[in-house]
């Protein structure tokens, strides 16, 4: 009974000075636990995946009791939401089409032109104290640690661990979660206005003309005629715009002041049920106040592990700072992270974390 | 050759055997049924479980075992849910060891006390590492619905956990 309390005893602390050898290995990213962590995945997921089946008509029927009527209501809400979103949809298309043309036009680069993975989550989390989900997809298709999860919304998270065939995403509410973003501000409408004799009063912008020795009270009409570059997949097309009501030839050019304004922050999560922060934003005066509603999107850059322009989400609460520190923004998304499905990974690494062959 | 018959007939091999099914229950079953928001912890509840029923040193080892098991999944450092599982499963012992026959409702008492217990360590032992953001109100929350929920599925955890760790004389 001595000799078993004993070995108990020496098992005991056997067992805790490895754990504090393996967490201290863990924290260094030591890629011996590493393969201990894949070699215990290749015993224990033929066991969950048995478990999951087994276990599948349980969570059906819990689920059909408990969140029935919930499904009911939001089946309703987005019958709804998506007869209010419908044309706005197709305005929006063309606009990204536009702006992806602009861009490619530009050499410069484009979500489209950057490989993805569609996948499926397959679990949440087993634990209370992390915010990940797991994918059905892994190495085996290209997916490396840190690449950007998407949803239809837009970001959700990143790429925190990847096996053969499965990977774990951590969403954007974790507090572990970090990422450069932009805000897309919109400053003041300026106050000063120009305005030229003869031209329509009405017009918000200044109106500039082409040719400044052109006299207002000339008798031609003028045409304007712009024709598009040939871009691969777009169909060339040629738009007239009509003369210039009071003879004037004229194009409309906005002030530099009514541009949209970006500035970048970081994005950090905050846990389960409270909404994510985004710190360190410049307080300059170009930049202006931040107004509730403004979206966040993604910063790029060589550095940040994902590519710029993914939407985030929009500011929902601006929190001033005294001094010379910027305020705290705190960002509603657009991606309903408790009901996810499907899911695109984009296959997106950037310039300094690539391996040259 | 008898050596080895008796390390696998032991009941720490019963116990490694069990931990995986319980385990994959854990990560299919039980994080996908939440209720009011909160996945049910049957590792922990195993491991209470195991406390009360064997006393401190035994709670503690299967705590020590089911944590380093559970920590190849999770995403947070390897031995982390180890130490905080060990530590609940000695907590559960210690609540027991002061009572000579403990009754049924006392070891439910001793479950319920030690799942809000063993619940609270793990975000204690990640802000020690560095792992901050989770060691707030919502941990209050969080525990007594697990400590619920662990005292709802404990009779079927005791007679599992009895099975498992009794001690049989080998055939051989």
């Amino acid at each position: 009974m001595a000799a078993g309390q004993s070995t108990r005893r020496r098992a005991i602390i056997l067992l805790i000075l490895s754990s504090i050898i393996l967490i201290t290995l863990d924290l260094q990213s030591s890629s011996s636990v590493s393969s201990l962590r894949s070699v215990f995945g290749a015993v224990f997921r033929p066991i969950e995946s048995t478990s999951r089946v087994v276990t599948r008509p349980i969570s059906n029927a819990w689920h059909g009791i408990f969140d029935y009527n919930e499904v009911l209501d939001e089946n309703d809400r987005l019958r709804e939401k998506v007869a209010q979103q419908e044309g706005a949809t197709i305005a929006a298309a063309a606009s990204v089409r536009l702006a992806q043309e602009l861009l490619a036009l530009n050499g410069l680069p484009t979500l489209a032109g950057i490989n993805a993975v569609t996948t499926q989550v397959i679990g949440d989390s087993p634990t209370n104290f992390a915010q990940t989900v797991e994918i059905n997809q892994g190495s085996e298709s290209g997916i490396r640690v840190g690449m950007p999860v998407l949803n239809a919304a837009g970001l959700i998270g990143k790429i925190t661990k990847v096996y053969g065939d499965r990977s774990v995403v951590m969403l954007i509410t974790d507090p572990d979660f970090a990422l450069s973003i932009k805000v897309i501000n919109t400053p003041r409408p300026a106050t000063t206005t120009t305005t030229i004799a003869g031209s329509n009063s009405a017009t918000p912008s200044p109106i500039v003309p082409l040719d400044p020795d052109q006299t207002l009270d000339s008798a031609v009409s003028t045409t304007t005629t712009t024709t598009t570059t040939t871009i691969a997949g777009f169909t060339p097309s040629v738009t007239t715009l009509p003369a210039a009501p009071s003879g004037v030839s004229s194009i409309t050019v906005p002030l530099a002041s009514d541009l949209a304004v970006r500035e970048t922050g970081v994005i950090e999560g905050r846990g389960p049920g409270r909404q994510p922060i985004v710190r360190f934003i410049d307080n300059s005066l170009r930049f202006g106040d931040i107004q509730v509603g403004v979206p966040i999107v993604t910063a790029g850059g060589s550095r940040s592990l994902s590519p710029p322009d993914i939407l985030i989400g929009s500011v929902s609460r601006v929190v001033e700072r005294l001094g010379s520190a910027g305020p705290v923004l705190e960002i509603e998304l657009v991606a309903d992270l408790t009901n996810l499905s499907f899911l695109r990974v984009l296959l997106y690494q950037p310039i300094t974390e690539k391996v040259t062959p | 050759m008898i050596r080895l018959v008796t390390i696998i007939s032991s009941r720490w091999t019963r116990l490694v055997l069990v931990l995986l099914i319980v385990q994959s229950l854990q990560t299919t079953l039980f994080s996908d049924l939440r209720p009011f928001g909160v996945a049910a912890q049957i590792v922990l509840l195993f491991v209470v479980v195991a406390g009360s029923l064997y006393g401190l040193g035994i709670g503690a080892l299967t705590g020590l075992i089911a944590g380093l098991m559970f920590d190849m999944i999770l995403p947070t450092p390897v031995g982390l849910s180890s130490l905080s599982l060990g530590l609940a499963g000695a907590t559960a012992g210690l609540l027991i060891y002061f009572f000579n026959e403990p009754t049924w409702w006392m070891r439910l008492i001793a479950v319920a006390v030690a799942s809000v217990l063993g619940e609270i360590y793990f975000p204690i032992a990640q802000s020690v590492v560095g792992l901050d953001g989770w060691l707030e109100l919502r941990v209050i929350k969080v525990a007594l619905i697990v400590a619920i929920c662990n005292m709802v599925i404990s009779p079927l955890a005791i007679l599992v956990c009895r099975w498992t760790l009794s001690e049989r004389k080998s055939a051989v």
